[in-house]
């Protein structure tokens, strides 16, 4: 802290040289966990398609060898799908981050203007701020969506994606086109922007409900 | 620092399973409100979860199964997710003291 300044001046300061540390690890941190879980993820969906004993085996899931290059319903492909899962893990996990991550020195601010102190902070709950969370977890998401429709479209397989057009459920005005791809993700990044905000409120209630 | 605030691991399970139960119960009821296409089931693919969740199908009673089934995996998932955030931080936060306190010590 700034010997000469007075509090409120160089707590912000101070905060934005240690957060942009704490986001730095955070980022690595969050890339690591969803890493994991997305690699496992689509690790067991595969060995549980193979051993379910169905007679097509896969037949929906093998579809994400059009993504993921190397990708099968086999023993061999549920390694590959691991490696996907992780990389592509990784990668939604450091966008969602570093959006969110917009909203963390408001709340550091917030906290210091409160009364709070330095140390306290280690042993803080986290909240989430549901408006950022919308954002990071609609954008990615969105994101998603375009570039998985419009790798169809580039493929030249639009006319066939029969699977992906299901989407149009749920969406309407959806289809395997560029300007379907954006409609579908206007609307998913509302749809998650929702739920975020429901999310937020939930886990900040039983945050609260339970005293921390 | 609020960015290395631990997440309440039960406040988080139950905030996802909560929100992963209602999307599926709200994409099953979606279709049984849109009703069969043409010459189809309700739901043919959808329905096709029911490999995961057995019981699961696209009818309001399946529906409800498939909430279930969702919220108790979502809350297992959210748990696991809040202990490993919360323990890769501890890790890390405890590797940076002990290799601070190490380098102070041979300072010294």
């Amino acid at each position: 802290m700034d010997d000469t300044g007075d509090r409120n001046t160089s707590v912000p300061e101070l905060n934005t040289q240690l957060l942009r540390a704490a986001i730095k690890l955070n980022t690595w941190l969050l890339a690591g966990v969803f890493a994991c879980v997305g690699g496992l993820t689509l690790f067991v969906m595969t060995y549980l398609s193979l051993y379910r004993g169905l007679p097509d085996p896969g037949q929906y899931l093998v579809l994400l060898s059009v993504f993921l290059p190397g990708y099968s319903v086999t023993n061999v492909g549920a390694w590959v799908g691991m490696f996907w899962g992780a990389v592509i893990g990784a990668l939604l996990a450091v966008v969602f981050y570093r959006i969110y991550a917009r909203s963390i020195a408001a709340q550091v601010i917030s906290h210091t203007q409160r009364g709070g102190k330095e140390r306290d902070l280690q042993s803080i709950t986290l909240l989430l701020d549901g408006n950022y969370l919308g954002l990071a977890v609609g954008a990615v998401v969105a994101l998603g969506l375009l570039v998985t429709t419009n790798w169809l479209v580039l493929r030249g397989t639009a006319n066939e994606s029969n699977n992906a057009l299901l989407l149009a459920n749920y969406l309407p005005g959806y289809d395997v086109s560029v300007m379907g791809s954006l409609i579908g993700a206007l609307e998913v990044f509302s749809a998650c922007y929702m739920l975020c905000l429901l999310f937020s409120f939930l886990y900040n209630s039983i945050v609260a409900l339970r005293g921390k | 620092m609020a960015a290395f605030g631990r997440i309440d691991n039960v406040a988080f399970a139950v905030a996802l399973a909560t929100v992963s139960a209602l999307v599926l119960f709200m994409v099953t009821a979606i279709l049984l409100l849109k009703g069969p296409g043409p010459g189809n089931n309700v739901g043919p693919h959808l329905s096709m979860l029911g490999i995961y969740l057995p019981g699961y199908d696209v009818t309001w009673d399946g529906a409800a199964i498939g909430a279930a089934y969702i919220w108790i995996i979502g809350a297992i998932t959210g748990y696991l997710l809040a202990v490993l955030w919360n323990l890769t931080h501890y890790l890390y936060i405890t590797a940076i003291v002990v290799r601070a306190a190490w380098w102070r010590m041979m300072a010294e």
